[in-house]
């Protein structure tokens, strides 16, 4: 996972929405964000749908709920940073279903803005990163089923073993300039076809 | 006139002792210098009285005595810390009684405490400055140094990801405690690693030390001399030449103020940046208290609300400083590089001025 180096911080000009009721906590943190570099708005009892634009959103753990967020829980597409005053089991497991990707003590002080944002940001592209290789994986997975077929319609074409039958599977994958499954895709369409001809030709003679 | 001035009590919190006490003497006595102009000034209504309580160069000793004077005296602001492993230690006792600190020394930023006022440079006032004259000057292979703590590990990871992203190299990066005199091995990698140039980041006694050590190896190797291999910092200024003596020629520095420098308000005549920052802190002080009896119990954020605005940035307590670059020429800093004025952005996130052209001579 590669970390975002010093002057690719991306802070400057970045949008925070704070979604608590107006209370000291807004404005602590809000000086803090503000000092950092941060364009900040807040925002309550909802985020509302300019929160889309946001680059990081920090919410409210002791009063929120999920009708506050335009997206459905666990899927806000920004780090989220949970502001946490009861640390009571079921507001923090509220908290990490919502997606917090940090957290900071309420009441809030001098500091901890910076720490949070950081961690925030790393852990949200973390898990995008993970997710993506998740989807790609469970899509190679899918399409095993794919690959087999594949492997014996050019054994079969060929006379060939599945060893070599897999290894040129590979280098059509590598020629057509495509993944391996797409290429199996492709073969299995293929060797319907030349079937289905094989079999009218057959059927002629 | 004289004793109609309200007279405000002001915390001082300067190690007399210890192996960066050059550097706190200085620092004091341009605090000292702007008191004794405060009280003398028909202008102003109020007089400073000191409070002053002495670390001793001991980190941990700064939150007891920040927490001494902010609980025994009626003084609310605090000028001094040297180190940022000092003023980080002071900061939660600042909080707890909503306390002041008047921070005046270069530091490495990511801070901006609603409790500090730093009147000093941060990296984008004074290493980026002068990596970008650095680089182009004498090549991007650089070799690091630091004393272990905050100051060193932040500057040279600062200066690791600038030169590694104007694809410099670094050979080389070592740590010593504060206060060591261990430099053998440091000076012994360089020696072998022949960089292009050295980032210091000691402090004190270590510095004093390592410099001696390198103006030895330069006598020894032509290739380590100063114009060819030079040793720069963000930290050296006049105060320290005492302890350093020839050593200091050839050094460079990077600060917003050197002896005798132009453009610098309140004074003509400072001897070191150190004495320049503490002085013109104490100065807006006065200016922010002035004629506004009670003020001086006032949180830094509300005084700095309800003051005209002076050289104090209200979002981030930071200051706009020159630039300066200077190389060290006969026992006095000779500007080899004038810089306009900068904001401090502690941060980093706001825009910089534009670089020049960027060097296209191929370093080998």
């Amino acid at each position: 996972m590669k970390r975002h180096a010093l002057r690719i911080q991306n802070l400057g000009g970045a949008k925070a929405v704070i979604l608590h009721r107006p209370h000291p906590v807004v404005q602590a943190l809000e000086r803090q964000l503000l000092a950092i570099g941060l364009e900040v708005r807040q925002a309550w009892p909802d985020l509302g749908p300019e929160a889309l634009g946001a680059d990081f959103v920090f919410f409210d753990a002791d009063m929120g709920h999920d009708e506050q967020f335009p997206w459905p829980a666990g899927a806000s597409p920004m780090p989220m940073i949970a502001l946490i005053g009861s640390e009571a089991p079921g507001r923090i497991e509220w908290a990490l279903r919502a997606g917090a990707h940090a957290q900071l003590l309420k009441p809030v002080g001098d500091n901890g803005a910076y720490s949070a944002l950081l961690i925030a940001r790393d852990a949200f592209d973390v898990q995008r990163s993970l997710s993506v290789e998740i989807a790609d994986l469970r899509r190679r997975l899918d399409e095993r089923q794919t690959v087999v077929r594949a492997v014996t319609v050019l054994a079969a074409r060929a006379g060939k073993d599945d060893a070599a039958a897999y290894d040129q599977l590979r280098q059509m994958a590598m020629a057509w300039r495509i993944s391996f499954e797409e290429a199996a895709a492709r073969v299995v369409a293929r060797g319907t076809d030349r079937q289905d001809d094989g079999d009218d030709r057959r059927n002629r003679r | 006139m004289g004793d109609r001035k309200r007279r405000i009590e002001l915390g001082l919190l300067y190690s007399r002792s210890g192996g960066y006490s050059l550097i706190s003497e200085a620092s004091r006595a341009g605090a000292l210098a702007a008191m004794a102009a405060v009280n003398g000034d028909p202008a102003l209504d109020l007089s400073f009285v000191p409070v002053e309580r002495d670390p001793g160069g001991n980190a941990d000793a700064y939150g007891t005595h920040c927490d001494d004077i902010l609980r025994n005296s009626s003084a609310r602001h605090v000028i001094g810390c040297v180190t940022s492993w000092s003023r980080k230690e002071v900061i939660p006792v600042l909080e707890r009684h909503g306390g002041t600190l008047w921070y005046p020394l270069p530091y490495e930023g990511f801070e901006a405490s609603d409790h500090v006022v730093y009147t000093h440079a941060c990296p984008n006032q004074h290493l980026l400055p002068l990596l970008d004259w650095a680089m182009p000057a004498h090549g991007r292979r650089a070799y690091l140094t630091g004393s272990n703590y905050i100051w060193g590990w932040e500057m040279n990871r600062l200066a690791r990801e600038y030169v590694t992203a104007a694809g410099g190299e670094i050979l080389g990066e070592r740590y010593l405690p504060l206060g060591s005199r261990d430099i053998g091995r440091m000076v012994e990698e360089i020696r072998h690693a022949r960089p292009d140039f050295v980032l210091n980041n000691l402090v004190g006694t270590s510095t004093y030390e390592f410099l001696e050590a390198m103006h030895r190896l330069a006598e020894d190797d032509p290739a380590f001399a100063a114009s060819r291999c030079p040793i720069l910092s963000c930290n050296l200024t006049e105060a320290e030449f005492p302890a350093l003596k020839y050593a200091a020629d050839g050094l460079i520095a990077a600060g917003p103020y050197f002896r005798g420098a132009a453009g610098w308000p309140g004074s003509d005549g400072f001897a070191s940046s150190h004495e320049a920052a503490a002085f013109a802190a104490v100065r807006e002080l006065a200016r922010m208290l002035n004629g506004r009896p009670g003020a001086e119990d006032l949180p830094l954020g509300t005084l700095l609300r309800q003051s005209p605005a002076g050289v104090i940035d209200a979002a981030t307590h930071h200051t706009c400083l020159p630039v300066l670059i200077a190389r060290v020429e006969g026992g006095a800093f000779r500007t080899v590089k004038a810089l306009p004025a900068v904001a401090g952005d502690p941060y980093l996130t706001r825009p910089r001025p534009a670089l020049a052209a960027p060097d296209l001579r191929v370093v080998s």
